[in-house]
């Protein structure tokens, strides 16, 4: 994205801790982006198998032998980084919010 | 489910940001409607009897059921689940503003425009007002930056990203307008004052205007004011409200002290507001809708139910805890009829009422049972 501005992502405040561990709550999170992105992409696969059906043309050959070219194969690096972020932007926020308490504490002593 | 409307300020989705926005939703219904109701299950069957067995007797209150409830496996599961959904619906809607946003921001510029005389809304910002620190301490329910951080010059984005993600939040429940609170508190008006032809009307709190354009349309020969803190939904309404044709005065305002003349209102509303403001300007929002109301004139304000068992207060206050709605837990036990007599109200001029209005719309698991909260007063 090239936006000059670029509006957080996150919301300003305290995440709760759910579970004992904190890696439980960074999973669950991570869970949920992934069945979100499982379901786009079910629904990208009926979109396309609906269009083909109707507009055939095309074999099945086709799509189990395509090779992306190299414009294709960076579009689809690109969409695997966004992937990525979303999958990982909780693990960040986690990094984050940790390192902020932690300059919080050292800025006002123990106590806080 | 009646569709989310669509209108010339909402963003449009590509194929998979609209299948995003689809199962955020259904997660959420699922979420509501099947996992939710469990935890009360759970609560019954396993966590009362734990506590009851280790103490002697039953959790003596809703902060009991906290500490006992919290360490619930199941719980522990919805929660994560559903916190986690409510981050990725603004995810979900957050995407398609920020790529039409130059877009948005000029329909917003020309709509503002549309319209003459008394047909044409208006907008009235005001870039010195301080947004209170209940908006600023922590982001509402979540939304990135709230109702009131202009991210870029002009900008719309927080009411766009409202507009659909309130939508979402109910999956699709507050109907296809987001109309649900208005028409609610409408149907209250309707119902128990139905001779009441206000002329002037003031909506406290409007964001998008939502319930705003309800009480206009209701009411076409009234002079209808909202108001709110947050400058980018005020354009968003301001715009939105031109695109629907109804003509409506929007101001950004504190509703704890605005600039209208004493007596300027017949009808003084809030919808779903007052659980978002704190302890200190509750008090200070009663007094001043007293101040504004002419004599006769009604102050009315829709509040959410906050549950009456331990346990149903408990539940209710998971917003409060965990989707940022910091203040709603004080509103669990707060005595509004109280507070009202303290603004200045006359005891038996004031109501704390309930009301289930009658959906015409498969309101799904959102609203079935659903009791809204209203606080209506007469000044005298
Ligand atoms: C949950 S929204 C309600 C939206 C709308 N009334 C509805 O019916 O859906 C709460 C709104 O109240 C506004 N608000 C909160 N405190 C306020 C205050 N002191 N003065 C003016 N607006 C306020 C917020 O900025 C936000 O837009």
């Amino acid at each position: 994205m090239s936006a000059a501005h670029e509006p957080p992502r996150g919301a300003k405040g305290h995440r709760p801790q759910v579970f004992d561990d904190p890696a439980v709550d960074q999973l669950y999170a991570a869970y949920v982006a992934i069945a979100t992105e499982l379901s786009v992409a079910f629904e990208r696969i009926d979109t396309l198998e609906r269009l083909l059906e109707t507009q055939s043309g095309l074999s099945r050959e086709a799509i189990r032998d395509y090779q992306p070219n190299e414009s294709v194969s960076a579009e689809r690096q690109q969409h695997r980084a966004e992937l990525a972020e979303r999958l990982l932007r909780p693990f960040r926020d986690f990094r984050e919010q940790r390192i902020a308490r932690a300059n919080r504490l050292s800025d006002t002593g123990p106590g806080d | 489910m009646p569709a989310f409307k669509q209108h010339p300020m909402v963003p449009q989705t590509t194929h998979d940001e609209q299948a995003r926005q689809d199962f955020v939703s259904a997660l959420r219904g699922h979420l509501s409607g099947r996992l939710m109701p469990g935890a009360y299950q759970v609560y019954a069957a396993r966590v009362e009897p734990a506590f009851r067995s280790k103490h002697g007797r039953g959790p003596k209150d809703e902060h009991e059921v906290r500490h006992a409830m919290t360490e619930d496996p199941y719980y522990q599961f919805w929660s994560a689940m559903q916190r986690r959904s409510q981050e990725l619906l603004w995810e979900s809607v957050i995407d398609p503003t920020e790529r039409q946003l130059p877009e948005l921001i000029d329909r917003a510029r020309t709509l503002g425009k549309r319209g003459r005389g008394k047909r044409r809304g208006t907008l009235r910002l005001d870039p010195k007002l301080v947004v209170p620190k209940y908006h600023t301490a922590a982001d509402i329910h979540l939304q990135p930056g709230g109702y009131h951080t202009d991210f870029t010059a002009d900008d719309v984005a927080a009411g766009a990203v409202y507009d659909k993600g309130i939508n979402l939040y109910m999956g699709g429940a507050l109907g296809e307008e987001n109309n649900l609170t208005g028409d609610t508190l409408l149907a209250y008006v309707r119902e128990k004052h139905p001779s009441l032809k206000p002329r002037s009307i003031l909506d406290l709190g409007c964001a998008i205007g939502n319930s705003t354009v309800v009480w206009a349309r209701a009411f076409p020969k009234a002079r209808v004011h909202g108001i709110d803190v947050g400058a980018p939904v005020l354009r968003y309404a301001h715009a939105r409200a031109q695109a629907m044709g109804v003509a409506v005065d929007f101001s950004q305002q504190n509703a704890e002290r605005t600039d209208f003349a004493d007596g300027s209102f017949d009808l003084v509303l809030s919808h779903i507001v007052l659980h978002e403001t704190s302890k200190s300007a509750l008090t200070r929002v009663l007094a001043e809708c007293r101040r504004l109301l002419k004599p006769g004139g009604l102050m009315l304000h829709l509040e959410i139910p906050r549950g009456r068992t331990d346990i149903e207060k408990f539940m209710h206050n998971w917003e409060s805890y965990n989707n940022n709605e910091t203040f709603s837990r004080y509103m669990t036990d707060l005595d509004l009829k109280a507070e009202t007599i303290k603004a200045g109200f006359a005891a038996d001029a004031v109501l704390v009422d309930e009301f289930a209005p009658k959906l015409d719309v498969a309101q799904m698991n959102y609203t079935e049972h659903f009791l809204w909260k209203i606080l209506a007063a007469f000044k005298r």
